[in-house]
């Protein structure tokens, strides 16, 4: 809690308050990363009892903040203010803490870059040519950065945890209904939900043990058992036959693998040949469920509406024309396209197939290891222009993070180091519910989080 | 015009009476200020979720059970993805794979015999709002976005016109007696589009057309006889029936095919991922049959069979919820059931028309009409005063023992009393009374009144007649 507790005053006086406005300007002006922010709706302190008492936090723009816009970095919801606040938020702001922006992300979550963003174009605290990630780019980056102790994001197909992995900060993906999806804008529903991410894992542990539990308002949500996976961790898998990977990623898993084996753990190599269809069969749910998702963008009742006078039909085309980047559509074709009757066999139901494959496939490897150890994405945050993966590649590389959305399990991203002046991090997978024990895993290694720091990262204005 | 089988098949939709919609909170009920019970939920804004109402599957179990169809173990939603400005998600939220009931039957009455119809299946789905289109302009209004929808799917066994009419009165006599729809047509509570074809005899089922827009049972009935006629016409010409969706004109008393191009439309059905599927455990179950009532054909059925009710008396027992329930509460008494039945459809409706009410609210009682009905039984109370009784009931809302002594009505069946009024109007009238004698018997009904005069109509008319007439014989 020692890192929260100095973040206790930074709202708590105008003169705290300008100091922090100017820090944020400061990175913003080489970040931007932050599509709204409003310090003024945080002003009175909360309850000094409560646990995030007075504490700001961010919140990626694709999570419903009362009386903020609720864009999903999409020109069609540009204009949308959210009428409500997501469960998660207000279970937050139950507990004192206060959002005080939203973050930048790839329009609806579809991207790995943050660069689908059709309002503007955000860049990595370590190196502003470099991609934060994605889709949840801006909340990875104002925490890597120092703007909040911690920020919301959403992790569909590795969201979360990819972008905290190229910014080397912490990401938890939690399973999948633990956290209520109450406020959370639909791309792939039954793959996706909220998570956290911040500089230290006490902070991401604190976070989330106060968004989980079951939420009237989500009837997918769960309760969380009353006996949840235990803490102890003895056994380790690791994935066997990851080829492909950068080579600071492949020494990031040996040197991890070497420090688990100290702390006594003992490493066991898992074979997951499912892997191979996680992408195929992630692309295919997540755009089927996209087509119905954002279907109801039409510019009748909010948002974006194109001038046309013809009918409402024209009308409502011209509105998704012109409202969508072109990645969306791509995917909102695409799921259309695979949940055609007749061809649905195809594809959606042989997706569904591959997986309760998977899904079965992590059982089995949970019965051998009560954690996996595995990349998040082949390579570190790529550098505009410069040995970028082509579109199509960047969906290949989601196979290490998609894995754990189909399975439905939680997953934890966290940082080993930096190498070329670009963090690095992998992930630790686990059963279901078993987020304290993902914790408990990141707690056996070094800590390497503290010395990681962007250059114009400063703690010393909030002293 | 050649004889050809004819195949109707109904797709039923009611609204279901639950207090709020489907998945959200927002009140469901029909009219209000447009947009006045819409949230962000039922609005279809970003972000939100459905949260389903239990009530709402309570009915529909209900209604599948009712019509004997095999309960869903495990019930699921689907999405059913379409395009339509009154749609507020672009997609309903339906059951396609795993609806609430399946292959049930139920059971119609035409001309006096029973037919059995086979059910397709029962399943829940949420309504879509209203567009208004004013010139130019079109206005949307979502209150009923959202509400709890209950479609009905039946086999095409339905063999003409008069069978599928009584099919909806009979179906709309149940929902409303097991209270999960108030069936009222006009306001689109009850909503019906009929699939027909024809073809020749033997032949089996014929290219079907859809007919749509009507608002009444007799409605249903006259659109699908002008559209077998139509079959019929083109089929006598040899020609071929379009498949194709027609709309009723009442106006015109035609269908007329959609102008509209028809699309293909695929909806590309997929499990609704944001609600879990719903699994229904025994207290469930037990609450679902605990609800459950007589279903209304046999209701009618019985009291025609065993309590000796003319049929057209028990349809209206059966029909007219209030009144039926006045009739099971008198049964519970010594009054027979036929002079039961007899009243309520008899006096007490005339009553209630003269006074433009209805029986809820009238003041009349079980106890009261009980009460009554024993007067008049019992002689107390001359018949034809019993409607002057009623109508004070419902005027004054007070007891009809009282309202006949406060008026005198009570008739005196002391035979004493009796002897000496018709002792005095024969001692006080000789003529007439030899007139009587003489074979007249007009002058009877003069000698009648003067001993209702003097006893002020307290005299029972019957009795007092047979003593008159011993006393002139005599
Ligand atoms: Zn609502």
């Amino acid at each position: 809690m020692d890192i929260l507790q100095s973040w206790r005053r930074v709202l708590a006086s105008d003169d705290n308050r300008r100091r922090y406005d100017a820090y944020i300007e400061r990175w913003e002006s080489r970040i931007a990363c932050l599509l709204e922010r409003d310090l003024t709706r945080a002003t009175g302190t909360p309850d000094a009892a409560l646990p995030l008492s007075g504490i700001p936090f961010a919140v990626k723009d694709n999570i419903a903040v009362r009386d903020f816009h609720l864009t999903c970095g999409s020109k069609i919801l540009q204009n949308l203010v959210s009428p409500y606040t997501a469960t998660a938020v207000k279970r937050l702001e139950a507990a004192g803490a206060r959002v005080i922006g939203k973050t930048n992300l790839d329009e609806f979550g579809m991207g790995s870059s943050t660069d689908n963003s059709a309002l503007q174009r955000s860049n990595n605290p370590w190196n502003a040519s470099a991609v934060c990630g994605g889709s949840s780019g801006g909340s990875a980056a104002v925490v890597a950065a120092g703007l909040v102790p911690f920020a919301l994001g959403s992790d569909t197909g590795g969201s979360v945890r990819q972008p905290a992995s190229f910014c080397g900060c912490f990401g938890l993906k939690p399973t999948w209904g633990s956290v209520s999806r109450f406020g959370l804008v639909a791309y792939a529903s039954s793959l996706e939900v909220i998570g956290v991410l911040a500089r230290d894992v006490d902070t991401v542990e604190t976070v989330y043990d106060l968004m989980a539990g079951a939420d009237d308002l989500d009837q997918s949500s769960l309760a969380r058992p009353a006996a949840p996976p235990a803490r102890e961790i003895r056994t380790v898998g690791v994935l066997r036959g990851t080829a492909g990977l950068a080579a600071p990623i492949e020494a990031a898993c040996r040197n991890t693998i070497d420090a688990l084996k100290q702390s006594g753990c003992e490493i066991v190599e898992l074979e997951l040949p499912m892997l191979e269809y996680v992408v195929p069969a992630y692309y295919t749910i997540a755009t089927a469920e996209a087509s119905a998702n954002l279907a109801r963008y039409t510019g009748i009742r909010y948002g974006l509406r194109a001038a046309v006078d013809e009918g409402q039909e024209q009308m409502v085309a011209a509105t998704r024309n012109a409202g969508f980047g072109d990645e969306v559509k791509l995917r909102i074709l695409l799921g259309t396209y695979v949940l055609r009757s007749g061809f649905q066999d195809q594809y959606y139901v042989r997706a569904q197939k591959i997986r309760t494959a998977i899904r079965n496939a992590f059982d089995a490897a949970f019965q051998q290891a009560d954690v996996i150890l595995s990349p998040v994405y082949p390579t570190q945050a790529f550098v505009r222009g410069a040995g970028e993966l082509s579109p199509f590649a960047q969906k290949l590389a989601d196979r290490f993070t998609a894995s754990a959305n189909l399975a439905g399990i939680p997953a934890f991203a966290f940082p080993t180091g930096v190498a070329d002046g670009l963090p690095v991090g992998l992930q630790f997978m686990g059963p279901p519910f078993a987020e304290h024990r993902l914790f408990d895993a990141v707690r056996r290694l070094p800590d390497v989080a503290p010395l990681m720091r962007p250059d114009g990262y400063d703690e010393g204005w909030r002293s | 015009m050649s004889a050809y089988d004819v195949f109707i098949g109904l797709e039923i939709h009611i609204h279901l009476l639950c207090a709020s919609k489907q998945f959200c909170g927002c009140r469901a009920q029909f009219g209000g200020e447009p947009n006045a019970h819409t949230c962000p939920v039922c609005l279809g804004y970003p972000g939100v979720l459905p949260a389903a109402n239990e009530e709402s599957m309570k009915m529909a179990f209900l209604v599948a059970r009712a019509l004997e169809c095999e309960l869903s173990k495990k019930c699921f939603f689907d999405r059913k993805n379409y395009f339509y400005p009154d749609m507020t998600k672009n997609y309903q939220i339906s059951q396609f794979h795993d609806p609430v009931g399946r292959n049930g039957r139920f059971d119609i009455e035409v001309d006096g015999a029973v037919r059995t119809i086979r059910i397709h299946d029962v399943h829940l789905e949420e309504d879509a709002g209203k567009m208004i289109h004013q010139g130019r302009c079109s206005l949307l209004d979502y209150n009923r976005a959202g509400s709890p929808l209950l479609e009905i799917v039946t086999e095409p066994d339905l063999r003409s016109a008069v069978e599928a009419e009584a099919f909806i009165r009979e179906f709309r006599r149940l929902v409303r007696h097991l209270g999960v729809c108030d069936g009222n047509m006009e306001e689109g509570s009850l909503r019906c589009d009929a699939n027909v074809s024809i073809n020749h005899p033997g032949a089996g089922l014929g290219t079907k057309t859809e007919v749509k827009n009507v608002n009444s049972a007799r409605f249903v009935r006259k659109a699908l006889e002008f559209e077998i006629r139509r079959q019929a016409r083109l089929l006598d010409k040899g020609e071929r029936v379009i498949q194709e969706t027609r709309l009723w004109d009442a106006d015109k008393g035609a269908t007329a095919g959609m102008r509209t191009k028809e699309k293909a439309h695929d909806y590309r059905y997929f499990p609704e991922p944001d609600m879990p599927p719903f699994v229904p455990d025994e207290p469930f179950l037990a609450e679902v049959a605990s609800r459950m009532v007589e279903r209304p054909l046999q209701r009618k059925q019985r009291y025609v069979a065993t309590l000796d009710i003319a049929p057209d008396t028990a349809d209206f027992l059966v029909e007219e919820l209030d009144a039926g329930r006045l009739f099971e509460a008198l049964l519970t008494g010594n009054i027979a059931p036929k002079t039961a039945a007899n009243w309520i459809a008899g006096d007490v409706q005339a009553q209630l028309k003269r006074a433009d009410t209805a029986l809820q609210g009238s003041h009349i009682t079980p106890e009261r009409l009980s009460g009554l009905i024993a007067m008049v039984e019992e002689g107390r109370l001359p018949r034809g005063k019993a409607k002057e009784v009623l109508e004070l009931v419902i005027a004054r809302d007070e007891d009809p023992v009282a309202i006949v002594a406060e008026m005198g009505w009570e008739q005196v069946l002391d035979d004493g009393e009796l002897d000496g009024w018709v002792v005095q109007v024969i001692a006080a009238n000789p003529d007439v009374v030899q007139k009587v004698k003489g074979g007249d018997g007009k002058p009877l009904a003069f000698l009648m009144g003067q001993i209702m005069k003097m006893s002020k109509g307290k005299a029972d008319p019957k009795r007092a007649r047979e003593k008159l007439e011993q006393a002139i014989a005599g």
